[in-house]
């Protein structure tokens, strides 16, 4: 194919690449840019070069179990799954509903899988839907581990007010790169995922090291969300944080290590391999919500602290978002789809 | 990056003990408030007394140029944006406190108030109480900065030596306006007692909101 063609369909991905370095980044640094610990370009920067590292070396893994689910196979198919899915977010968005891109990226593929007639795999489609259940979860009790943790550890080491602020920036800076390395390794699945099937890119050596087409791939969607980052994710972060409580810096902290240990989680390919060997359980390598996981952070240590300041509402509209976002993104892929093959005469399957 | 890690942790600790050093001025007020109110009612206007008075002086010229020096720091290096005015505020609070203990010795410097004999020891007791309460404040203001826990406790002790003071200076206003003293002695001398039961009332001010504060420190 010609590669000129296969970026013009590749749009739609970079242009979810923008979306989620625009609004999931802001996760990450929005506390510590938000209370100006640290400037903004200086956190973009972190971010961007975490964000593509993260999703060329440990991308792989949630973008097998999405190519599970769905095996998109024609590069049209590929651009139409990741535009309905970017369609399905702009829309729940506008009207002020919770919005992940993950549940929209799994509802398009399963419009693809109805409408080429591929068989959806339910195994993986359960594995998938329950890690939505279990991310916020997972991350809300990952946080009051870390929040009783670091209460018990302040309590006993009587760390002065100014140390402790110092503690605290560099672990923004460090665990905000962290995170931006799991939002890579993680999210890339969303981003370029349904393309990786249907990419005419070839292997690339630089030195002694050998970048494979999907790495190829994840790079340039690495560099999408990177441009979401330094072009919109600014000003995300001013409303970051006002949602659901205030948060001080150290309890920003604890989110976005919680939310970055989550994350990585359902991401590290090495980490499940270990565990299956040994037949303990294991997290499925799917991709997840940041923002949920951050919402789980938030939650679980508003529960902590008593149950106080906590919007229940913005809670039970997640929930419906679950059922909502991947319908909705399920049923623009499938009649755009169908536009797409009979207008435009485009392949949208081979089979 | 390293660099400015260890840039970060040296603002820190540079600021942390100017706050110590704030707070030793601030015992230190108090210590030599006792000792020239003490001085004043044994000698008068004496030599010794003019001298506990100008280390007063000078230690209030320390606090203010430490208290101008942590909010310039706080301020451009840029440290804890979300606590930095309620340190502030501590520390401005405070430092009218000793403020408050370098005027009233001045007081007695100027007006060389007649304090009849019976009288030394109820005033001793009442300047006994008024720098106990801030020296309460002080570690209180202290374990703001390192163990929350403790903040309560000696707030406690600086409401209850703030109400102390209360009555004692009110016992000691009554005695002096029941005896025969002339009545402008006896105005001159309950001016001075009001001034001087003032610092604990600030000490409790500055108490109240550092207990806000503490809500606000914690995680």
């Amino acid at each position: 194919m010609n590669e000129g063609l296969f970026f013009l369909f590749l749009s739609s991905g970079l242009f979810l690449g923008w979306s989620l370095g625009a609004n999931d980044a802001a996760n990450l640094f929005g506390t510590a840019v938000g209370s100006r610990m640290i400037k903004f370009k200086t956190a973009a920067l972190i971010a961007s070069v975490f964000v593509i590292l993260g999703a060329v070396f440990t991308g792989s893994g949630a973008s097998e179990t999405l190519s599970h689910l769905g095996k998109i196979n024609a590069i049209a198919g590929a651009f139409m799954v990741a535009l309905a899915a970017a369609l399905a977010i702009y829309w729940m968005s506008s009207s002020g509903l919770p919005v992940s891109t993950s549940q929209a990226i799994v509802g398009a593929i399963i419009g693809w899988n109805f409408y080429s007639g591929n068989p959806t795999d339910s195994d993986t489609l359960i594995e998938i839907v329950s890690s939505w259940v279990l991310c916020p979860l997972l991350s809300a009790g990952v946080a009051v581990f870390i929040f009783w943790g670091i209460k018990l550890w302040m309590k006993h080491l009587k760390v002065h007010l100014f140390r402790m602020d110092s503690y605290v920036r560099t672990g923004l800076i460090l665990i905000g790169a962290f995170g931006a390395y799991a939002l890579g390794a993680n999210n890339i699945a969303n981003v370029m995922g349904v393309f990786v099937d249907s990419s005419p890119l070839h292997a690339l050596s630089v030195g002694e090291i050998t970048f494979s087409k999907t790495q190829i791939l994840f790079f340039i969607g690495g560099i999408s969300i990177a441009v979401g980052i330094f072009t919109y994710s600014q000003n995300t972060i001013k409303t970051i944080g006002n949602n659901l409580m205030h948060m001080t810096p150290i309890v920003a902290l604890i989110v976005v290590f919680a939310q970055s240990l989550v994350l990585f989680l359902f991401a590290f390919k090495p980490l499940k391999l270990f565990l299956d060997a040994h037949g303990l359980p294991s997290l499925p390598l799917v991709p997840v919500s940041s923002s949920h996981a951050v919402i789980g952070a938030i939650l679980g240590i508003g529960v902590a602290k008593g149950g106080r300041n906590i919007n229940w509402k913005i809670v039970g509209k997640i929930a419906f978002g679950w059922f909502l976002t991947p319908v909705i993104a399920a049923a623009v892929c499938f009649v755009s789809l169908f536009f797409l093959e009979n207008v435009f005469n485009l392949s949208v399957y081979e089979g | 990056m390293f660099q400015l890690k260890l840039q970060l942790f040296s603002s820190a600790k540079t600021l942390e003990t100017k706050i110590d050093m704030f707070h030793d001025k601030i015992i230190d007020a108090a210590m030599t408030f006792k000792k020239s109110i003490g001085e004043f009612l044994e000698n008068g206007r004496s030599e010794s007394f003019k001298k506990v008075n100008s280390q007063l002086r000078q230690i209030e010229h320390d606090a203010d140029q430490l208290r101008r020096d942590i909010e310039n720091r706080l301020y451009s290096q840029n440290l804890i944006p979300d606590l930095r005015a309620n340190v502030l505020e501590l520390v401005e609070n405070q430092d009218r406190v000793i403020n408050r203990f370098d005027e009233v010795s001045y007081q007695f410097y100027i007006e060389r108030p007649e304090i009849p004999e019976i009288y030394h020891s109820r005033i001793r007791n009442l300047v006994e109480q008024v720098t106990d309460c801030v020296e309460n404040m002080c570690i209180a203001s202290r374990s703001y900065f390192r163990d929350l826990s403790l903040v309560r406790d000696y707030a406690q002790k600086v409401y209850f030596l703030e109400h102390e003071t209360d009555l004692t200076s009110g016992h000691l206003k009554t005695a002096i306006f029941d005896s025969d003293i002339p009545l402008a002695n006896k105005l001159q001398l309950t001016t001075i007692i009001d001034e001087i039961e003032k610092i604990a009332d600030l000490a409790e001010d500055s108490i109240d909101r550092l207990l806000i504060f503490v809500i606000k420190r914690d995680i």
